[in-house]
C-alpha cells in the first residue's frame, strides 16, 4: 500500500531521506475511550504522501479523535502513531520533529480570538520560532491569497465562520509543515470561501506535501482527494485510493452509506406519508446517491 | 386527519379543547425553564438555593431593619432612598447580567403568530415570577411598613407596594429590550464581563459611604436626595405612603398617580422596542469596522519594538494585549489593580494602615499568574502545537511572567510608596518592598506550579463564574493551595521582620529589600523550573482541562 505514494511524489527538498515511499502518517492499534463509549477502537491507518487525503464518516465516527490524536492534542489510550517517520507519542525530541513538520487546523477549538488575524499570525508564527520578518512576510502572502488582507486588523472573534477557518489554515500553513490536518475545513463556510481554500490546499499538495482533511460531504471529497479513508463507529471500514474504495458504485455518496450501513434507515420515510399535504408522490429523494450531502 | 386540507392551523392539537391563555403559557415555560436549568447540573441547583436563601435572608434582614425603624425620624428618609437603590438596580441589572431568561429573549419569539399586548402582558407577568421579584416585594412591603401611619397611608401601601415590584421588573424589561442590540452584540458582552469589576468597586464604595453614613447625623447629609427620589417613580410610590402617614393626601395622590403613570410608560416603551425587534433582525456584527491606523503596519504593534525576539516577545506581547482586549482578563486586572491599591490606602487613610498592606497588592496581583492555560481557554492548542520540550515550556511559562511583571513591578513599586507617603515613613519603604517583592515572587513561583499541575477552564459566557461546573474542588486547590505554600515561602522574610523589631535591629530592617527582592527571584525561577517539565509532559491533559468551558 505505501507504495502507492511513489511517482515524484516528494519534491520538497530536504524534507524526505532516501527512503522515498515512507508513509506520511502511520497509526498502528490506535485506540480511545470516553468513559463508556469506545470513542475509536483500535484502527490501523496508513496515509500515503504526497496525496489529498480524505477521512470520511458520520457524525461521531471518531474522526476527530483520530486527527486529535495523531496531531498531539489528546493523549491515546494504546497504540503508536508515526508521522513523517517520527513518533508523535514518543520521547520530545521525537515529538518536537513532529510538531515542527505538521500544520493543523482543529474543529470546535477556539483561536486567540483577541488578536487580529494579522496578530495571530504573527504570534503563532513566532511561537514557531521562525524569524519575524518572515513571519510577516508569509502572513502578508496568506492573507492576500485568502482574502483576509481587508480584514486583517479586524478581531478574530468579529470574524465570520469562512474568515475563521481561512485564518486558521493561515496559521497552520504559517511555517510550511509536509503534512497538514483539518478538520472538517469546509463545515459552515461559504462557496466562496470554500473555492479559496480548496485553492490555497491544491496548490499545496501539487508541491509534494500531503493534506490529511475530515469530512462528511462527499462531493467534496470525491472532488477532492485522490485517497481515501472511511470511518464508522470508531473503526476504519476501508481506505484506499478513491477509485478503488468506490469500487463499483456510482459515486463515493453511494459506496460511503453502503460502506456505513446506512441505506436501510435512508429508506424509512413510509411512515411520513401526511407530509406534503395533498398527497402528490413523492419524488423519491429518500434513498441513493444524489440525495444531497449539503 | 382527512379534514386537514388548507389551513396550517393547529391540526394535531384536539379541536375542543381551548388554548391556553399567553399569560399562563408563559408562566408555564419560565417555571419548566427554570426547573429544567436547575435539573442539569447540580452544582447550578445549588448555587441558585444558596443566592436564593441568602437573598432572602438579605430581604428578611432588610424587612426587619424596616420595622425597627418606624416611627425613627429618618424612616421615609432610608425608605425611599432604599427603594430608589432597588429600582437602580433593576435598571442596570439587564446591562451587567445577560439574561438567562429565555422567555424574554423576543429572538426566540419571533416565528409565532402573537400580537405585541398579549405578548407584553405575558412577559410581564412572567418575569414576575422568580427570586429576584419576590425580594423586591419583601423589600417594598418593608418600606412600606416603615413610613405608613394610619389607615389612609396603610390604604396607598396596599396599591404602592405591588406598584413598586412591577415598575421595577417592567423598568428592567424595558431597558432590556431597548438595549438588547447592545447586550446580544460582541461588544455589549465584553461590558457584561466587566460586571464584576463593577461589583468589587462598587462594593468598596458601598463600605466607604455605609461607615460615613453611620457617623452622628450622617442621615441628615441625604436627605435632600430623599426629597427629590421621593418624586422619581417607582421610590414616588413609597413617598406616596410617606406623605399619607403625614396627612398631605394631595401629595400622596399625585406620586402615586406619577408610579402608575411611570409603569404605563415604561410597558408601552418596551412594547414599541419589542416590536421594533422582531421585524429588524441584529445587523451590529456586520459594521463591527477594522480600525487599521490604530495597529502596526505587521503584526507586531507599538509594544512588540520593546519587546524581545522569538516566543519571550511573542507571548509577551499576546499577554498585554489580552490584558486589556480580553473583557475576562481585563476585569480580573482592573478589579486585582483597584482593590490592591484602595485596601492599603484605605487602611493607611483611616489610621489604621501599616506598611504591610502594601503586600496585599503584590498578592491580589500574584494570584493573576495562577491558571495561565485557562486563561487561553481552548485556543491553548496553539500554544500547545508548539511546545515540545521542557525548554519551550519554560520559555513560555517565563514570558508570561515577565508580561505580569512589567505591570506588577511597577504596581507594586507604587502602591507601596502611596502607603509609605500616607503614613508618613518613608524610612519603612525598603521593608515594605522587600517584603511585597518576596511574596509576588512566592505568588509567580507557585502559580506557575499551579498553572501546570492544576488547570481548569475559565468560562467565557459569564461575568460571574470563574469556574466551570466540576472544576471548583481543582480551583480552590490551585488558588488556595498555592496562596498557602506561598506565605510558607514567606516565611523566612517575615520571620526576619519579627527578629529584627524584636530584637531591636531596627537599622538593619533594609536588608530585606535586597534580601526580598533575591528571594523572590529565585522563588520565581525555581517555581518556572518545576513547572516547565510537568507542562511539557501534561500538554494534552490539560488542554483538556482548559476546553469545557
Amino acid at each position: 500500500m505505501p507504495d502507492q505514494a511513489s511517482g515524484g511524489a516528494f519534491e520538497k527538498a530536504g524534507t524526505a531521506p532516501g527512503d522515498g515511499a515512507a508513509p506520511a502518517v502511520r497509526v498502528e492499534g490506535l485506540w480511545k475511550r470516553f468513559g463508556q463509549q469506545i470513542a475509536v477502537d483500535g484502527i490501523d491507518l496508513v496515509l500515503p504522501a504526497g496525496r489529498f487525503i480524505g477521512l470520511v464518516g458520520p457524525n461521531g465516527a471518531g474522526k476527530t479523535t483520530t486527527l486529535s490524536m495523531i496531531t498531539g492534542l489528546l493523549r491515546p489510550d494504546h497504540g503508536r502513531i508515526l508521522v513523517a517517520g517520527d513518533d508523535v507519542w514518543a520521547d520530545p525530541e521525537s515529538v518536537a520533529r513532529v510538531k515542527s513538520r505538521i500544520g493543523v487546523l482543529p474543529e470546535g477549538l477556539r483561536l486567540f480570538e483577541r488578536l487580529s488575524g494579522r496578530e495571530l499570525l504573527a504570534y503563532s508564527g513566532r511561537l514557531r520560532g521562525l524569524p519575524g520578518d518572515e513571519v510577516d512576510k508569509r502572513a502578508a502572502q496568506l492573507l492576500d491569497v485568502l482574502g483576509l488582507t481587508d480584514s486583517q486588523h479586524k478581531l478574530v472573534v468579529d470574524y465570520s465562520t469562512g474568515m475563521r477557518k481561512k485564518i486558521g489554515l493561515a496559521a497552520a500553513l504559517l511555517h510550511n509543515p509536509e503534512v497538514l490536518f483539518l478538520d472538517e475545513p469546509f463545515e459552515g463556510v461559504d462557496p466562496v470561501s470554500a473555492q479559496t481554500i480548496r485553492g490555497v490546499l491544491e496548490r499545496y499538495t501539487a508541491s509534494g506535501a500531503t493534506v490529511v482533511f475530515s469530512s462528511h460531504v462527499m462531493e467534496l471529497v470525491e472532488s477532492l482527494c485522490d485517497w481515501v479513508a472511511v470511518m464508522a463507529a470508531g473503526r476504519i471500514r476501508a481506505q484506499g485510493p478513491l477509485a478503488e474504495v468506490r469500487g463499483d458504485a456510482p459515486s463515493l455518496q453511494a459506496a460511503f452509506l453502503e460502506l456505513v450501513g446506512a441505506n436501510e434507515r435512508a429508506a424509512a420515510g413510509d411512515s411520513l406519508d401526511w407530509l406534503g399535504g395533498t398527497g402528490s408522490a413523492g419524488n423519491g429523494t429518500g434513498s441513493g446517491a444524489g440525495g444531497g450531502a449539503q | 386527519m382527512s379534514a386537514v386540507t388548507s389551513s396550517p392551523a393547529p391540526a394535531s392539537a384536539p379541536a375542543s379543547a381551548p388554548a391556553p391563555s399567553l399569560t399562563s403559557v408563559f408562566v408555564r415555560l419560565k417555571l419548566s425553564l427554570l426547573r429544567n436549568g436547575l435539573r442539569q447540573s447540580g452544582g447550578r441547583t445549588a448555587a441558585y438555593v444558596v443566592s436564593a436563601v441568602f437573598g432572602v435572608l438579605f430581604a428578611a434582614g432588610m424587612f426587619l431593619a424596616f420595622v425597627l425603624l418606624r416611627g425613627h425620624e429618618s424612616a421615609g428618609t432610608a425608605a425611599i432612598l432604599l427603594t430608589g437603590v432597588v429600582a437602580l438596580a433593576w435598571a442596570v441589572m439587564p446591562l451587567f447580567v445577560p439574561s438567562g431568561d429565555e422567555t424574554l429573549d423576543p429572538s426566540r419569539l419571533v416565528m409565532l403568530p402573537l400580537l405585541p399586548a398579549p405578548l407584553v402582558r405575558a412577559l410581564l407577568v412572567a418575569s414576575l415570577v422568580g427570586v429576584g421579584p419576590v425580594l423586591t416585594l419583601l423589600l417594598a412591603f418593608g418600606a412600606a411598613l416603615s413610613v405608613a401611619h394610619g389607615a389612609a397611608a396603610a390604604c396607598v401601601a396596599v396599591l404602592a407596594v405591588p406598584l413598586v415590584t412591577v415598575t421595577c421588573v417592567a423598568l428592567s424589561r424595558a431597558v432590556a429590550a431597548a438595549n438588547i442590540r447592545l447586550l446580544t452584540s460582541r461588544k455589549g458582552r465584553d461590558l457584561a464581563l466587566l460586571s464584576g469589576l463593577v461589583i468589587a468597586v462598587g462594593m468598596q464604595v458601598v463600605n466607604f459611604a455605609a461607615q460615613r453614613l453611620s457617623e452622628p447625623g450622617g442621615m441628615d447629609a441625604v436627605e435632600p436626595a430623599a426629597a427629590v427620589v421621593g418624586w422619581l417613580p417607582p421610590a414616588a410610590a413609597i413617598g406616596a405612603v410617606d406623605a399619607a402617614g403625614e396627612g398631605a393626601y394631595a401629595v400622596a395622590a399625585a406620586r402615586l398617580l406619577l408610579t402608575a403613570a411611570a409603569l404605563a410608560g415604561l410597558v408601552h416603551w418596551w412594547r414599541r422596542s419589542l416590536v421594533r425587534l422582531m421585524v429588524e433582525p441584529d445587523g451590529s456584527t456586520i459594521g463591527a469596522a477594522p480600525d487599521p491606523a490604530a495597529r502596526g503596519k505587521d503584526g507586531t504593534g507599538f509594544l512588540g519594538r520593546f519587546l524581545p525576539d522569538g516566543r519571550t516577545g511573542a507571548v509577551m506581547e499576546r499577554s498585554l494585549r489580552y490584558m486589556w482586549r480580553d473583557p475576562k482578563t481585563k476585569a480580573a486586572w482592573v478589579t486585582s489593580l483597584a482593590i490592591g491599591l484602595i485596601v492599603p490606602l484605605f487602611n493607611a487613610l483611616q489610621g489604621a494602615g501599616s506598611i504591610y498592606w502594601a503586600c496585599f497588592a503584590s498578592g491580589m496581583l500574584g494570584m493573576l499568574m495562577y491558571n495561565q492555560f485557562g486563561q487561553d481557554t481552548s485556543a491553548f492548542w496553539m500554544v500547545a502545537q508548539t511546545l515540545s520540550t521542557p525548554a519551550d515550556a519554560y520559555a513560555e511559562l517565563r514570558a508570561r511572567a515577565y508580561a505580569l511583571l512589567a505591570v506588577t513591578l511597577p504596581f507594586t513599586v507604587l502602591v507601596t510608596a502611596l502607603t509609605c507617603a500616607v503614613l508618613g515613613d518613608w524610612g519603612r519603604l525598603p521593608e515594605g518592598l522587600g517584603l511585597a517583592f518576596g511574596l509576588l515572587g512566592a505568588m509567580l513561583g507557585t502559580g506557575a506550579v499551579a498553572s501546570a499541575l492544576f488547570p481548569y477552564s475559565i468560562p467565557q459566557d459569564s461575568g460571574y463564574k470563574n469556574v466551570v461546573p466540576g472544576q471548583a474542588g481543582l480551583a480552590w486547590i490551585s488558588i488556595f493551595g498555592g496562596m498557602l505554600v506561598a506565605a510558607l515561602l514567606c516565611a523566612p522574610l517575615i520571620g526576619a521582620v519579627i527578629y529584627f523589631r524584636v530584637a531591636d535591629h531596627h537599622s538593619l530592617l533594609w536588608l530585606l529589600f535586597p534580601a526580598g527582592t533575591l528571594y523572590g527571584a529565585l522563588l520565581v525561577w525555581a517555581g518556572l523550573r518545576l513547572a516547565a517539565p510537568r507542562t511539557a509532559n501534561r500538554l494534552p491533559e490539560i488542554l483538556a482541562a482548559v476546553s469545557k468551558g
